[in-house]
C-alpha cells in the first residue's frame, strides 16, 4: 500500500477532494467513509464513490490505524445507476 | 468522565446550535452523540433557511429571527457553511391556487416580511425553466440556503474553541435524578458524567431520551424522501416549491389539487433547491411511516413525475442518489424549546419537523437564555412543554 503525503492529490475526482481534505475530516472527526463524505463530499458525484471509496478507505487506515471492519462502506443508496427523471416517472426502474 | 455544567443529548443541527449558544454564554459543555455529529436528520434533508413555508406569527418570527444570524454567523464563523440568501419562489398551478398565495402574502408583508406577488411574466424572467402554463408565485426575498451538515459542523468547531467537548459515538443510557428529583448524571456507555442540566436535542428519537426521566415527549418521525440530480447547467436559480406544499404540510389550508392517484396517496409537493455543488435537490413527500428510513420505488416515481411537472426539462436529467430522512413532527407544527416543570434541570429543543435547519440558529440563541434565566428574545411560550398538558387538560 503506498503512502499518502501529497495532500494536493485528487481522491474522489467527481467532487474534486483532496488527500490534504480528507484528512482534514479525520482531524474533525470523521471515523469512516460516511464521515468523510459528509464533510468533503468525496464519494458524492455521480460516480457514487466507485473509483474513491477504496482510495479513502486506504487514507482512514493510514491516518487511524484502523482494520477495515471499522471503517465500513458508505450507505447503499438507490438508484443502483444514475437514471432520468422521465425514465423513473415511467415507473421504469432498476 | 468529569462533571460538565450543562450536557447536550444529540449532535444534529439544533444540538450543535445549542452547545455552541450555551458555551457562549460562558457555561462549561459536554455534547454526547449516539453516532457522528450530523448523522441523523440533519444529514438527510434539503438545505433551505426559509421564511415562505411558515405560518404567520411565531413559526415566520423564528424562521425569520435564525435567517438573520446565520446572516451573522456567516461572517464570524471560521467553518464555512456554504450561508447563501438567493430568495425563494412559490409557484402556482391555478388561478385559485393564486388567490390563496395572495392572502397568504399579504398577511406576511402586514406583518412586515419581504414578501410579495409575481406574475406569471415575472416567474419565468427569473425561473426560465419553469412549465410554461404555471400562473404565478410569491417571492421572499429573506430566504436563503446553507449545507445543513456543514451548519452542524460550524456550530460544533465554534463550541469547541469556547472550550465544549463533544463525544461521539456515545449514546446516552439513562439519567439520575437526585432524591428531590432534579437532574443529578447522565449516564452513558463511556462513564457517568455529572451535570445538573441535560438538554434533549435528539430530535425524532427525543422521546427515548423522555423516557429516561419518566416524560412523555409527543414527537413523531414524518418521513421525507429526496432525489438528487447529476451535476448541470443551471436549471434553476434558487429554492422553489409549488404552493401545494403548504397544504402537505398543514391540514387547515383548505383547496385540493388535481394531482395523480401516486402523487397524492404519498402526499408529494415539487420542491428544488440548487447546492453550491451545482446538484439540485428535488423533493418530497411527509408521510408516517414509523422510523423507516429507506426509499420507496413508488415514491421516488411520484417525486419524479410532480417534478417534471413544474420543470419540464428535468425530464432527461439524471438522477444520482436518493434518500430518506425523519422529520421531529409536533401535531401544532411547532418545536419544544423549553425546560421541563416536572424535572428541574431538564430541557427540551427538540420537534422541528420539516424547519429545523431554518431554526437552529435561534433555537441555540433562545435555549442558552432560557438556561442561565435571562429574559427571551421574544415571547416563546408557544413553545412550551407544558402545552401538551394543558391540551390535555382542556379536552378531558
Ligand atoms: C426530506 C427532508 C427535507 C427537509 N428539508 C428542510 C429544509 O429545507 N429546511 C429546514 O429547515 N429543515 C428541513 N428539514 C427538517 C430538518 O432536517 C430537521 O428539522 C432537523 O434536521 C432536525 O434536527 P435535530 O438536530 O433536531 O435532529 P437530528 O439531526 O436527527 O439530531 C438528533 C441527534 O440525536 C442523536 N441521538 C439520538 N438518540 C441519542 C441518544 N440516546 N444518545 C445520544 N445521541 C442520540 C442522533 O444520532 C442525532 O444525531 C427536512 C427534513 C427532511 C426529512
Amino acid at each position: 500500500m503506498s503512502a499518502f503525503h501529497d495532500d494536493d492529490m485528487l481522491v474522489c475526482r467527481c467532487e474534486e477532494v483532496t488527500v490534504g481534505e480528507i484528512k482534514e475530516a479525520i482531524r474533525q472527526g470523521a471515523r469512516d467513509v460516511t464521515g468523510i463524505k459528509r464533510r468533503t463530499r468525496a464519494g458524492m458525484g455521480l460516480c457514487q464513490g466507485r473509483t474513491c471509496e477504496r482510495l479513502v478507505q486506504q487514507i482512514l487506515r493510514q491516518e487511524l490505524g484502523t482494520v477495515p471492519e471499522e471503517i465500513g462502506a458508505s450507505t447503499p443508496r438507490p438508484p443502483v445507476r444514475p437514471i432520468t427523471f422521465g425514465t423513473l416517472a415511467g415507473g421504469d426502474s432498476e | 468522565m468529569k462533571a460538565f455544567d450543562t450536557v447536550v443529548v444529540g449532535a444534529g443541527v439544533i444540538g450543535s446550535s445549542v452547545a455552541y449558544h450555551l458555551a457562549k454564554k460562558g457555561l462549561n459543555v459536554a455534547v454526547i452523540e449516539r453516532g457522528d455529529i450530523a448523522s441523523g436528520t440533519s444529514s438527510s434533508c434539503d438545505a433551505s433557511l426559509l421564511i415562505c413555508d411558515k405560518k404567520p406569527g411565531i413559526d415566520t418570527k423564528l424562521g425569520y429571527e435564525s435567517i438573520m444570524l446565520y446572516k451573522k454567523y456567516a461572517q464570524e464563523f471560521s467553518y464555512d457553511f456554504e450561508f447563501a440568501q438567493r430568495g425563494s419562489i412559490y409557484v402556482c398551478e391555478t388561478e385559485q391556487e393564486l388567490e390563496v398565495a395572495r392572502e397568504y402574502a399579504k398577511a406576511q408583508a402586514d406583518d412586515g416580511y419581504p414578501m410579495r406577488m409575481m406574475d406569471k411574466h415575472e416567474i419565468h424572467e427569473v425561473e426560465p425553466n419553469l412549465a410554461d402554463d404555471l400562473v404565478g408565485g410569491i417571492w421572499t426575498e429573506c430566504d436563503a440556503s446553507a449545507t445543513p451538515m456543514a451548519v452542524a459542523f460550524a456550530f460544533i468547531e465554534e463550541a469547541k474553541k469556547l472550550g465544549a467537548k463533544v463525544f461521539t459515538q456515545c449514546p446516552i443510557k439513562g439519567i439520575k435524578l437526585d432524591e428531590k428529583g432534579h437532574v443529578e448524571a447522565a449516564i452513558t456507555d463511556k462513564g457517568e458524567i455529572k451535570t445538573k442540566r441535560i438538554i434533549n436535542c435528539a430530535g425524532v428519537w427525543s422521546p427515548e431520551v423522555g423516557k429516561m426521566v419518566g416524560i412523555d415527549i409527543p414527537i413523531k418521525p414524518r418521513q421525507g424522501q429526496i432525489l438528487i440530480t447529476e451535476r448541470t447547467f443551471n436549471i434553476v436559480n434558487r429554492k422553489i416549491q409549488e404552493f401545494g406544499y403548504m397544504l402537505s404540510k398543514f391540514e387547515d389550508v383548505n383547496y385540493t389539487r388535481k394531482v395523480s392517484e401516486l402523487v397524492e396517496k404519498h402526499n408529494v409537493a415539487f420542491v428544488i433547491e440548487p447546492t453550491l455543488s451545482d446538484n439540485c435537490i428535488v423533493g418530497s413527500c411527509r408521510e408516517f411511516v414509523g422510523y423507516d428510513r429507506k426509499n420507496d420505488i413508488e415514491v421516488m416515481q411520484a417525486l419524479a413525475e410532480r417534478a417534471i411537472r413544474f420543470v419540464p426539462i428535468l425530464k432527461d436529467v439524471n438522477v444520482i442518489r436518493a434518500y430518506a430522512g425523519l422529520r421531529p413532527w409536533v401535531v401544532d407544527h411547532l418545536p419544544i424549546v423549553s425546560g421541563v416543570e416536572e424535572v428541574p434541570g431538564f430541557y427540551i429543543a427538540a420537534g422541528h419537523e420539516g424547519d429545523g435547519i431554518s431554526m437552529a440558529a435561534i433555537t441555540g440563541k433562545l435555549m442558552s437564555q432560557i438556561v442561565v434565566g435571562e429574559e427571551t428574545d421574544f415571547n416563546i411560550d408557544k413553545l412550551s412543554f407544558s402545552r401538551f398538558k394543558k391540551a390535555k387538560t382542556a379536552t378531558n
